[in-house]
């Protein structure tokens, strides 16, 4: 913490005291007081939002993961720690917990990387880049429901697009709707085509940013391209790759529509039940939203604690 | 002071973002008696449109108003299926504006009744003066508990058994439906040779798309139930055989499961399935082969389904009032009519099918009739599917591990105990009081 100001001490002129401390000028205290005003003033409406709409229900959440509340009573009564004893010791929460970390590490790294190629390479002065770079980036602001149901209709193992792909080169189309694994291939598979767009225009962005003379001083000195990437382009990315991981991760982790649209969560029940949507079946399916938002909670928890080490990881990267 | 960096910034922007994801996937709200609001001479009415029925819900609500001078009703698009219904009524009881008329399935309406957020009718019904004895006995008293009633029947269905007469003809069977599922077995070979291996025998829907409801119908059909009153019965031997009769349809290569078998069914590549009367307009439609309904196999044992509509148990006495008054215009006789021959629902009134309109439509429309001639012969579902809360999807999924080779005694064993857990911890405390 930075020590406080120095009041400047009053002296009187002639009095044959010491002579007055040289302190910083009054100007810079009232400077800071004033920044720090307004700082407060800048951030206390988005704060109030937060605390309202934020922290507050989740507070409440926390509260309520200790009771048996059905979500159509007027009562919810305490239960203690039984709700997170009945979610470590249920047979579905591997599965579950084994679908989100799927999803999720695939949706996560897959995006990010080949958005951060499709970058690289739209990067370049190619002919027709601009209308690659819209067409690249239009899945992200269609809704996660219209692509579900679009997508349907590409895996579909009797009509669809991946079936009449798979014949002409004489592969049987696997029934994406009945085998679970194929299930969570597929709508993992759909929200990555739906996320690249968002990942390929932040790279996208943090390339054009980059220092250019750093790469042509790396190719004098006789650096390969894949070491210019690595030592010399890669660390200059490391903070919006960091930003990515991080939004990237909650987008993946909230994942809802495209579940709900091509499989409710199935098949067999879980066969693509994610964290959240176990929130959802649970809380509005079994009526029981006391357990949805013990699991919400467990998510919330788990996140955070990803999140911390994210950021512990960049600054250890920071530090080095 | 440290510097705040921007990479602590970004730390702290994700802490609050994972904050606010558990937030939103949390309830987030207290439970509280939802405040009712409304006002008492606007009736607000919110409904899926089951079977794309805004528009004869709206014709129907215009000639509410005509016959009503001073009342008005606002159609409120409250979701695309029940569940999102009962979604959006339980958000309202969390402190919300109640709605005056809400649409409840035949899985969503016990969970309202059971915690006192239905008005029960009969009072309000005998108040009124309106005489229930003309609605389909079976369809009225799938709303009872504790002997009162607590929704009426509005977009009600069964299951319907539908074939491809052409594939029915080139296996040289008799235009007819299975009198049984054994007679069915044996017809299952003749049509997977007359049908070819590009085409399937039959096609039901899975496990996440209502499986436990059509299965219900094998289940009675084998002796067996789902549950006696609350005890789950899944591991009787009978309800087992209908269990291993499914299993060994699909080993046999006679069964596929998919999302929703009428749009293979129409392409003419299924030769058979069990679906919603709500899919025979569709199908009839875009078929391009003749299509056939018959009763589901077995005598008596096709479950009931579908929606009704309720009021909520906290809005005023004079809202409740003009709510059933709503409520009653809307399934009388000759408006079911109109709404039946709209969506392929079925009529909820006895004395519909008297009407001459309808005994047209059901001249010209001989499927339709199928399901009709079916209503007596059909029965509610058991309690571990439509009463306990999540029973449906819970069935479903064991139903698809069986149809995916699991052993059908372990999978009913669980259902057992998951059904019973589910019964001891939300409903038998709550029941008589």
């Amino acid at each position: 913490m930075q020590s406080s100001v120095t009041q400047p001490q009053s002296a009187t002129p002639g009095s044959g005291g010491p002579p007055p401390e040289v302190g910083p000028p009054p100007r810079r205290s009232s400077g800071r007081a004033w920044e720090w005003s307004l700082a407060a003033l800048l951030l206390l409406p988005n704060l109030l939002l937060l605390i309202v709409f934020t922290y507050r229900p989740l507070l409440d959440n926390i509260r309520l993961s200790f009771t048996d509340w059905n979500i159509s009573s007027p009562i919810a009564n305490p239960v203690g720690l039984s709700n997170y004893i009945e979610w470590f010791g249920r047979d579905d929460t591997k599965i579950i917990v084994r679908n989100t970390l799927v999803f999720t590490i695939a949706t996560v790294g897959i995006s990010m990387a080949v958005g951060l190629g499709l970058a690289l390479l739209l990067d370049q002065k190619l002919r027709g880049r601009n209308l690659v770079r819209s067409i690249v980036f239009a899945p992200f602001v269609i809704s996660g429901a219209a692509i579900g149901i679009a997508f349907q209709f590409v895996f579909d193992p009797q009509f669809g697009l991946v079936r009449d792909l798979l014949a002409r080169i004489g592969v049987a189309s696997p029934d994406f709707y009945q085998e679970p694994g194929w299930a969570l291939f597929m709508v993992t598979v759909t929200y990555i085509w739906k996320n690249l767009g968002y990942t390929f225009v932040i790279y996208l962005a943090a390339l054009q940013g980059r220092r250019a003379d750093l790469d042509e001083a790396a190719e004098i000195d006789g650096a390969t391209a894949w070491t210019r990437f690595r030592r010399v382009l890669m660390p200059q990315l490391r903070p919006t790759t960091f930003f990515l991981s991080i939004t990237v991760l909650l987008s993946s982790v909230q994942v809802f529509d495209i579940i709900n649209v091509m499989t409710r969560g199935g098949p067999q029940g879980n066969g693509t039940t994610t964290l959240v949507y176990q929130v959802y079946q649970e809380t509005f399916v079994n009526q029981r939203a006391g357990y949805g938002a013990t699991v919400a909670t467990i998510m919330f928890v788990i996140l955070l604690v990803v999140t911390v080490v994210q950021v512990r990881f960049m600054d250890r990267g920071k530090q080095a | 002071m440290n510097e705040f960096s921007r990479r602590g910034f970004l730390g702290l922007a994700g802490a609050a973002g994972v904050a606010g994801l558990a937030a939103c996937a949390g309830t987030g709200t207290s439970p509280t008696t939802g405040g009712g609001g409304g006002s008492s001479n606007t009736i607000e009415f919110w409904s899926n449109h089951p079977g794309n029925s805004k528009p004869v819900e709206q014709e129907i609500i215009k000639a509410f108003e005509a016959a009503n001078s001073g009342l008005k009703v606002k159609l409120v698009d409250a979701g695309k299926n029940y569940e999102e219904v009962a979604q959006k009524f339980n958000a309202s009881l969390a402190g919300g504006s109640l709605p005056d008329v809400v649409v409840v399935s035949d899985v969503t309406w016990f969970n309202f009744a059971l915690n006192k957020q239905l008005s029960p009718l009969d009072d309000l019904l005998s108040s009124a003066k309106i005489e229930t004895s003309d609605y389909v006995d079976a369809l009225y008293n799938d709303y009872n508990l504790d002997d009162k009633h607590y929704a009426l029947p509005y977009s009600r269905s069964t299951p319907l058994f539908y074939y491809n007469k052409d594939l029915w003809k080139a296996a040289g069977l008799e235009d007819r439906g299975p009198k049984d599922w054994d007679e069915f077995l044996t017809w299952a070979p003749k049509l997977k040779a007359a049908a070819g291996s590009d085409k399937i025998v039959m096609e039901l829907p899975d496990g996440s798309n209502y499986l436990d409801w059509v299965f219900q119908n094998m289940v009675w059909g084998y002796g067996g139930a789902y549950s006696k009153e609350w005890t789950p019965t899944f591991s009787d031997p009978n309800t087992v055989k209908a269990g291993t009769y499914l299993q060994n349809l699909a080993k046999d290569g006679y069964l596929k499961l998919s999302k929703d078998p009428a749009p293979d069914f129409t392409a003419g590549i299924v030769a058979c399935s069990m679906m919603s009367t709500g899919s025979l307009g569709g199908v009839a439609k875009d078929a391009k082969f003749p299509v056939g309904t018959a009763f589901l196999p077995g005598d008596g044992n096709c479950p009931t389904g579908g929606a009704g509509v309720g009021i909520p148990a906290t809005i005023s006495d004079d809202r409740k009032k003009n709510a059933l008054k709503f409520i009653e215009f809307l399934t009388n006789a000759q408006n079911t009519v109109t709404f039946t021959q709209a969506t392929g629902y079925m009529p909820v009134r006895k004395s519909a099918v008297d009407l001459p309109e309808e005994k047209a439509f059901l001249e010209k429309n001989p499927n339709a009739k199928t399901a009709i001639e079916q209503l007596p012969k059909t029965r509610s579902q058991d309690n571990a599917r439509v009463l306990l809360p999540g029973g449906g999807a819970r069935i479903g999924k064991g139903l698809d591990q069986i149809v995916q080779g699991q052993d059908v005694a372990t999978v009913f064993k669980g259902l057992d105990a998951e059904s019973q857990q589910v019964f001891d911890s939300q409903i038998k405390s709550k029941l008589g009081a």
